[in-house]
């Protein structure tokens, strides 16, 4: 049991309470700030899910975005069928523009519910394994996998914009219907989605930090302080790779579908550069050690945005631009890194005990040493 | 006969504008290890230099290309000392901060010059069209071709036949040793950097009369750039100019054979196959580190 779970788990309890109580309260229960919120916590999720790879195990993914995009789209693709069922073959409006004379094959399975939520997860996830395992078995590390992720998600975002028969292009997919459940037509605008967003998140991050907790997560750690002697311990590193990697495409696949409802419609800026940048550094600002502190990183930037975008209409980018070299200048370890150095300085300020002060101490050092190695490469 | 003689010259005219822009970024890269995500801002900020001198003082783009060469490399350099410079234990940290200055850069712009889009004139001299062989190739793309090359010459005196160059060099192969011997690796960073900077402005400067200026045209130059680095290797001049030509003339010929699209989904995707097999690019640097 290291510090920084027993962190986690305080931060996560406090973390929940705020998700659960403060935020709706915030939000004065009222349909449109509910709506908004829910958005920030998806955001959080997306950002939860760079710092699983990034943060864990060292893999710098910056084509994040592509598999919540898939997610997206697969959503859009059900809720997109749903609403065109009155139209000619069931067939949604912009195939009829382009003259399409059925519906393609690929869309047929989405009529159905269940087929649409496995299929959210599991495609993401399935698309991250192939294309972990073909990086992975390879050692391909570092800056090598940032550029090949950018790649693909660049090379699937253009074929989605040029195939616009069967992706609807450049405009996405709009006009969606209503999610249904289990007969429950899903209102995004009620205090139900918010706590079915809120529960998704909160179920997530409580596997997600189950997982770390695990021997598994251990290893990872192990890899990204040395992936090397990880190797010569026996450890099959290229697999636990892949494990991150794909559990993560399946977290940002949650994220996406759930976006989708949320904003009611897909498009192809949800697997652009910009967006994939920003996860990367939402979770920086939070710090990509804790995946709660990523999450809370992702909640609070988007939070921030809305305000400062109010206050200060176009100047707000800029802002944020200064906010991110700050933080990458000043705090590399992000929030969470800030909230652990003055834990440890409290700690040694306070403890009479010489021997534990000698250990906080040790442990500062050790920690210290591990990031200057990770930084050395 | 003469449609393949016409690609050809298209594949040359994108490989010069790449390579001008491609080589102030693996110069950078392949000094400090820092992945310059702000190289699309500079070039864009070339290009609003560029645009501003030949609307406020009819200062033509090739006279005014000193100035615009050293308009960027004082950003580069501000850049450099202000922020970069904390950096260098923490390659992979560049990325986020990079892009950060490049949000800051491009946000600056807009708010200064708004986000219409300008255009630039030509140089009047170099208009009309070179007909050889039945093929039209246009006086401006020669001459950016030309420059190019001459770029690509000068950065190669630069580094070789320079006491800056061996330097340079020496602190690329190792940093340590070389401050013993009195280098000073912190000013061969910052005026390395400043010289990428400038390239990158000189690239944007001359891709204005081709293109459209606006505040985001960077983020899509930057992407491009990137990839020709990787996969000519890293450190290697020779290599960054041959994966320039390879991807050049690889976007010509697929967006001629099949579209613009496929075209440019392929290029990713044999880049991503290539960097699989071969990370260290098409021509590594032989140097031990």
């Amino acid at each position: 049991m290291n510090k920084g779970f027993a962190i986690d788990c305080i931060g996560y309890a406090l973390f929940a309470v705020f998700v659960v109580l403060i935020i709706p309260w915030l939000a004065n229960y009222s349909g449109y700030d509910l709506n908004v919120y829910a958005r920030y916590l998806v955001l959080g999720m997306a950002a939860a899910a760079v710092a699983l790879s990034w943060g864990t195990a060292g893999i710098l993914n910056l084509g994040q975005a592509l598999t919540f995009g898939i997610g997206s789209y697969i959503m859009a693709m059900h809720l997109k069928l749903k609403a065109s069922e009155a139209q000619a073959g069931g067939m949604p409006d912009f195939m009829g523009w382009t003259n399409m004379e059925e519906l393609p094959w690929f869309w047929e399975p989405f009529q159905s519910v269940s087929f649409t939520l496995a299929a959210g997860i599991l495609i993401p996830v399935a698309i991250a394994s192939l294309i972990g395992g073909f990086m992975f078995r390879g050692r391909i590390t570092g800056v090598f996998v940032a550029i090949i992720t950018l790649s693909l998600m660049l090379a699937v975002q253009l074929w989605i914009i040029s195939e616009q028969r069967f992706t609807g292009g450049q405009n996405g997919l709009t006009g969606l219907a209503a999610l249904e459940l289990f007969g429950w037509s899903v209102d995004v605008y009620g205090l139900a989605f918010y706590y079915m967003v809120a529960g998704c998140l909160l179920v997530v991050l409580t596997l997600a930090l189950l997982f770390l907790r695990s021997k598994a997560g251990l290893v990872l750690r192990a890899i990204r302080a040395d992936p090397e002697r990880t190797r010569f311990f026996g450890y099959d590193v290229s697999t636990y790779e892949v494990v991150a990697f794909a559990t993560s495409a399946g977290i940002a696949g949650i994220a996406g579908m759930l976006y989708a409802m949320i904003l009611g419609f897909a498009s192809p800026t949800y697997m652009g550069l910009s967006l994939s940048l920003a996860f990367v550094i939402w979770a920086a600002v939070g710090g990509r050690e804790s995946i709660v502190a990523a999450t809370l990183g992702g909640i609070g930037v988007n939070m921030a945005e809305g305000r400062l975008s109010d206050l200060f209409f176009d100047q707000w980018t800029l802002i944020l631009g200064v906010i991110f070299i700050v933080v990458v200048l000043f705090l590399p370890r992000g929030l969470f890194g800030l909230v652990m150095d003055l834990r440890i300085k409290l700690e040694s300020h306070f403890m009479a005990n010489p021997i534990s002060r000698m250990n906080t101490s040790l442990d500062k050092h050790r920690s210290e040493t591990t990031a200057s190695q990770r930084e050395g490469k | 006969m003469h449609s393949w003689l016409n690609e050809i010259f298209i594949g040359l005219s994108l490989t010069s504008i790449l390579l001008m822009v491609a080589l102030g970024l693996a110069i950078i890269y392949g000094t400090m290890g820092v992945i310059n995500l702000a190289h699309g801002q500079f070039v864009m900020i070339g290009a609003y230099v560029a645009w501003f001198l030949q609307s406020q003082f009819g200062i033509g783009i090739i006279v005014g290309l000193p100035l615009i060469f050293i308009a960027g490399a004082l950003l580069g350099l501000a850049v450099e000392r202000t922020i970069i410079q904390r950096l260098y234990t923490r390659p992979l940290d560049t990325i986020l901060a990079t892009w950060g200055i490049g949000i800051v850069l491009e946000q600056l712009v807009r708010g200064l010059f708004g986000s219409d889009s300008r255009y630039v004139a030509r140089p009047e001299f170099l208009d009309g069209n070179l007909i050889l062989a039945g093929v039209h190739m246009s006086y401006y793309r020669l001459f950016i071709i030309g420059f190019a090359l001459l770029t690509l010459a000068v950065t190669w005196f630069l580094l070789f036949r320079t006491e800056f160059g061996t330097k340079l060099r020496a602190v690329i192969q190792n940093k340590e040793i070389s401050e013993c011997y009195g280098v000073s690796a912190n000013r061969v960073y910052a005026v390395t950097f400043a010289y990428g900077a400038g390239l990158a402005a000189i690239a944007g400067a001359l891709i204005t009369p081709m293109v459209s200026v606006t505040p985001t045209m960077g983020t899509g130059v930057v992407v491009d750039a990137f990839l020709v680095v990787i996969v000519g290797g890293v450190g290697s001049i020779v290599g960054t100019a041959a994966a320039a030509l390879m991807i050049g003339e690889a976007t010509a010929w697929l967006s001629y054979l099949l579209s613009e699209t496929t075209a440019r989904i392929l290029i990713l995707l044999g880049v991503i196959v290539l960097i699989r097999f071969r990370p260290q690019g098409l021509f590594p640097d032989k140097v031990r580190r």
